[in-house]
């Protein structure tokens, strides 16, 4: 798989009242296209930063992120929002929706910030088709509050598709998830992956969520410590990486 | 630590929020300070002019003629029952000699007194030499003013110009300031029989007089009207301060009403601020409860930021409206032509104001406090606790604030114009009232309609800065009130204004018959022949003389005015209420017949076929029936004219000439025959005055008053804008995660941007919208309570274009600091990853 994004000695310190701290110390790595790469560590290992970084929310340190051939670590503020608006969707752990806006609406946001009108043509009928990957046909005019939490997440799943971005980040999006309605969520991004070849990267602490992944790097004190190849698999089962994971004392 | 201390520092953490209440507080509070210390000053003026004027005297009789009251009518008001102390004086205008240096000098007022009658009513304070001793000394004193201009000492000679002119005078004492007359300060005081002799007077021009213990002003009156053959005017101290009041009276009460509107604005900015801390401090309330506060320790946590803020902003309110009252006074004293002296910081305005800043705050802390006081702390400290339901403040509780302060400000209304106005500030703060409890109501579906245009150009930001002025209702509404009234206030006041203007040319086009009135300093007499001149300039098509002077009826002086009647009637003016117009014109060129205007027919209570006997000279009188009463007549220097034929004029009431000639041009005639007027008028010593030159005059005289009101009116809305800020900035906070996810989305720094400013643009434009419908019904209420809502009142165009400029501008001006917040949050921060 030829490399979509790629990270070249990544530094990140942030200034903590006069303190620092330092986030990353020199990550390197490596996603192919239509791969499946799960981020996993605990609190504080800087795992959501290096998510951050390689999404162009934020300027790194030291180093450089490689998006698609282009370095993106030293973007202007205009070329990163292009970059969020046409390349990448995101996914979070919560506060994902817009509470004015109802489903259709949230998920038609890229076009319309983008100042196209996603009630027509093409792009509607790609809003019908988010809807209809994350199963919540019928619910188009619900606002946010009239869904259950997990459906608003399939919400922000479909919002973060519906723009075919070459790379799905996603930080902890079963985090305010329950057992089932959290397997359901990343079942959806798991298919968008095995069926449309969407790259994604996945922020997660849960064992279970990073089984969905093709590959999983373990962070802890800034840095890669790990990496686990699970491959592709129809089996989500966790029970391999979570023995490699006492292996080596997670 | 204490609760007061975390109160304290609620009010630190937002310094923002607290900074522009606080100033929204000051500038209420700065405003009403103003209007009651400068209402105080005009009071303290009109003492002080009344006191200038008749010093202890009970009452003043003036001569109505020239020749002044005789000695038979001065030794009849010394034996009229009821009369203790009388003082004559007479008052001639001449030129001296010359200065001390021989120079030429200018005009000054000479004013003949009986020293120790004088003195008994009078202050002449001597700042130099000595008073006058006897009423034939030949000595003289000068005012400092007129001392210091022509350089008179003690001991210098000083010779009055005038038929019966005696020897020089020796100046023996100097009167400080101005002298007793105040004016321009000018002033020769002498004995009386030196004046009488100098100018060979007959008479006194006026007599003040004290009255013996037990006397009435009444039966004193009656007695002098029963006994006294000459005409006269007769004054008390409290018909001249009446008067004095009653032409400063619209314009105190107008600067109250639009004070306490101002005091509304800052009251919803309160209301508002305090909903939002409430809203913000909620977990932080829940965790006091959990911790064991009681609901009154958390109503207390919230009455003390209120009154930090209360107290901070009443205080710096104070000097603020020192300033303003110091900036306002000019523009007051030409409105009111009294001098309003202001006395820095006016201790007795202040303390009110500052008080009514303190009360208004405390009363809008109460629901919010009583809000907070029923946070439940399991339900503050829940993940998913809904803030908005805390923080939102409750338009119900506006009413009720909005009420208090009405009748606030009715407490604090102007005691001296306590029957002017009070009833058309009632009735203009339930207009304001409706209103404000209106807006929720028309928000939603204006800003949807008014958001169309913006939402053809910027979709996504029109639609989410809607949908952000929906979130919260009740803090929009609130914001909105306040820019609705601030707005409302701009075009009722601008409309009175327009309306007023109109009033004024429609005045003067109704009633004079010509384009140019052509004036002289002296009566011109018909066999002077100058008004065939006139008539014979290429272009003058007619030319009709007026003539103003005095009349005397039943102790009143009128205006009145001769005029040619059919002149007026072939140029169609005057507009008749009652009578025949016709045959009143008519009937004035024969004699015998008057047509009196609306206002002096209302006031002596004058009807067509009632009589009105003038007095004249000699004890005779002139007997005119009222032929017709007019809508409007020709202005004079006091009033509206009693109009009078010229047969009268002449023959009985002492007019001479006319001093004025009204032209009419030719139709066609242009600017040529204008100038052919005035180049004849100047040769004959006249002056030509176009009509729109004399409307003119009455435009800046106009706009001399309503700039004093359209500022305050504009203060209104500038508080309304310091509310936006604070709503807007809240606005952006609350929605952090919100405009966070949308960078992160792909939402660029500018539509970010452009969001806030179109939530704001959005916001004004309801606010121009339901400002210029509400300042429509504000302003027919003024002007149909003022009686001036008719068809010359036009339509406000101009003040709705102004109110919508500012209305739109500022707000887009407010949301700057917001929109650039909103513009640089940090997706990061925003979405707190961990």
């Amino acid at each position: 798989m030829p490399p979509i994004i790629e990270a070249h000695d990544l530094t990140k310190t942030y200034d903590l009242g006069g303190k620092r701290v330092d986030a990353l110390r020199g990550v390197t790595l490596s996603v192919g296209a239509g791969e499946f790469v799960a981020l996993m560590g605990p609190s504080g290992s800087g795992k959501s930063t290096l998510l951050q970084l390689l999404g162009g929310l934020d300027r790194p340190s030291g180093g450089s992120v490689v998006f698609e051939g282009r370095d993106i670590s030293r973007l202007s503020d205009g070329e990163a929002t292009k970059l969020r608006r046409e390349r990448t969707g995101f996914v979070f752990q919560a506060f994902n929706l817009i509470p004015l806006l109802d489903v259709r609406e949230n998920i038609g946001l890229p076009f319309t910030i983008a100042g196209h009108d996603a009630n027509r043509g093409e792009l509607k009928e790609r809003v019908r088709q988010a809807i209809e990957l994350v199963e919540l046909t019928g619910k188009e005019k619900h606002r946010p509050d009239q869904l259950s939490t997990g459906e608003q997440q399939r919400v922000a799943v479909a919002r973060a598709l519906v723009t075919r971005p070459s790379v799905l980040l996603a930080d902890e999006p079963t985090g305010n998830l329950d057992y089932t309605t959290g397997g359901d969520l990343l079942h959806s991004l798991w298919r968008s992956c095995d069926h449309d070849g969407q790259t994604i990267v996945l922020v997660t602490h849960d064992a279970r969520a990073a089984a969905y992944a093709d590959r999983v790097l373990v962070i802890g004190g800034g840095a890669i410590r790990e990496e686990i190849v699970l491959g592709r698999r129809i089996d989500h089962s966790a029970t391999v990486l979570i023995a490699r994971l006492a292996q080596i004392g997670l | 630590m204490g609760i007061d201390r975390l109160a304290w520092r609620a009010v630190l953490a937002r310094p923002l929020r607290s900074l522009l209440t606080i100033i929204g507080i000051a500038l209420g509070v700065g405003v009403l300070s103003a209007s009651l210390t400068l209402s105080a000053a005009l009071d303290a003026s009109v003492e002080r002019t009344v006191h200038d004027i008749v010093g202890r005297a009970d009452l003043r009789v003036s001569a109505f003629l020239d020749a002044g009251l005789s000695d038979t009518a001065v030794q009849t008001i010394r034996r009229t029952d009821g009369v203790a102390t009388v003082a004559p004086v007479i008052q001639h205008r001449t030129f001296l000699a010359s200065t001390p240096g021989g120079g030429a000098t200018n005009a000054v007022t000479v004013l003949g007194i009986e020293p120790l009658s004088y003195a008994t009513i009078h202050d002449l304070v001597i700042v130099k030499g000595r008073a006058l001793a006897t009423p034939d000394e030949p000595a003289a004193l000068v005012s400092e003013t007129l001392a210091k201009q022509d350089g008179y000492q003690l001991g210098s000679d000083i010779t009055l110009q005038g038929p019966g002119g005696e020897g020089p005078l020796k100046v023996v004492g100097i009167v400080q300031g101005f002298g007793p007359l105040g004016g321009p300060g000018r002033t020769v005081v002498v004995p009386i029989g030196l004046a009488r002799t100098a100018f060979s007077l007959a008479g006194v021009t006026r007599i003040d007089l004290q009255l013996a213990q037990g006397a009435t002003q009444d039966a004193t009156t009656a007695a002098l009207a029963s006994r006294l053959a000459e005409p006269y005017v007769l004054a008390s101290p409290a018909g001249i301060a009446q008067s004095l009041r009653a032409s400063s009276a619209d314009f105190q009460a107008t600067a109250a009403l639009v004070a306490a509107i101002v005091l509304f604005v800052g009251a919803f900015l309160i209301v508002n601020t305090l909903s939002m801390t409430v809203g913000e401090r909620a977990r932080e309330v829940g965790l006091l409860r959990a911790a064991g506060a009681t609901r009154g320790q958390v109503g207390r946590f919230v009455f003390t930021g209120a009154l930090v803020l209360g107290l901070l902003g009443s205080g710096l309110g104070i000097f603020t409206g020192a300033i303003l009252a110091l900036v306002m006074a000019d523009s007051v004293s030409a409105a009111t032509g009294l001098t309003a002296t202001v006395p820095g910081i006016d201790p007795s305005g202040s303390a009110i104001a500052a008080l009514v800043g303190v009360l208004v705050t405390i009363f809008a802390a109460i629901e919010p406090a009583v809000r907070a006081s029923r946070i439940s702390p399991v339900e503050a400290l829940r993940a998913r606790f809904d803030l908005p339901a805390v923080r939102r403040a409750r338009v119900w509780w506006v009413g009720i604030v909005f009420v208090t302060v009405a009748f606030l400000a009715l407490i604090a209304w102007p005691p001296a114009i306590a029957a002017t106005g009070s009833e058309r500030a009632l009735a203009v703060y339930g207009v304001l009232l409706l209103a404000t409890l209106a807006s929720p109501f028309l928000l939603q579906p204006l800003s949807r309609l008014l958001g169309i245009p913006v939402a053809m150009v910027l979709r996504i930001e029109a639609r989410l800065a809607r949908l952000s002025l929906a979130r919260d209702r009740s803090r929009t509404a609130l914001t909105l009130g306040s820019l609705v009234i601030g707005l409302a206030m701009v075009v009722a006041l601008g409309w009175s204004a327009q309306a007023a203007r109109a009033s004024a040319f429609a005045w003067l086009n109704d009633v004079v018959p010509g384009d140019e009135l052509v004036s002289s300093i002296r009566p011109i007499a018909a066999d002077e022949g100058i008004q065939p001149i006139l008539a014979q300039v290429p272009g003058v098509a007619t030319v009709t003389p007026i003539a103003s002077f005095d009349i005397a009826y039943q102790g009143f002086r009128l205006d009145a005015a001769a005029i040619v009647g059919a002149d007026v009637l072939a140029d169609g003016r005057l507009t008749a209420v009652a009578g025949d117009r016709r045959a009143a014109l008519l009937a004035l060129d024969s004699g015998g017949s008057t047509i009196v205007p609306t206002a002096v027919a209302t006031r002596l209570g004058l009807h067509v076929g009632d009589t009105m006997r003038l007095a004249l000279a000699g004890g005779e009188h002139l007997d005119l029936t009222v032929a017709a009463v007019v809508d409007r007549s020709i202005p004079g220097p006091g009033g509206e004219a009693v109009l009078v034929g010229w047969k009268d004029a002449t023959d009985h009431l002492g007019v001479t000439g006319a001093d004025s000639f009204a032209v009419r041009f030719q139709p066609g005639a242009g600017p040529t025959a204008r100038q052919a007027l005035a180049d004849t008028a100047k040769t004959y010593a006249l002056e030509a005055n176009p009509i729109e030159r004399i409307q003119g005059a009455v435009a800046d005289a106009l706009a001399r008053v309503f700039s004093v009101f359209d500022a305050l009116a504009i203060v209104a809305v500038l508080v309304a804008a310091l509310g936006i800020v604070n709503t807007l900035t809240m606005s952006v906070v609350e929605r952090i995660r919100e405009l966070g996810l949308l960078r992160a989305i792909g939402m660029s720094r500018r539509q970010a941007m452009r969001m806030v400013i179109v939530e704001a643009g959005v916001l004004g434009s309801v606010g121009v919208v339901l400002g210029s419908l509400t300042g429509l019904g504000v302003g027919a209420l003024l002007l149909a309570l003022g009686r001036g809502l008719g068809p010359a009142a036009g339509f406000p165009w101009v003040p709705i274009e102004f109110a919508a400029a500012l209305g739109l501008i500022l707000p887009v001006v407010a949301a700057i600091y917001p929109s650039r917040m909103a513009a640089r949050v940090s997706i990061v921060d925003a979405l707190e990853f961990e």
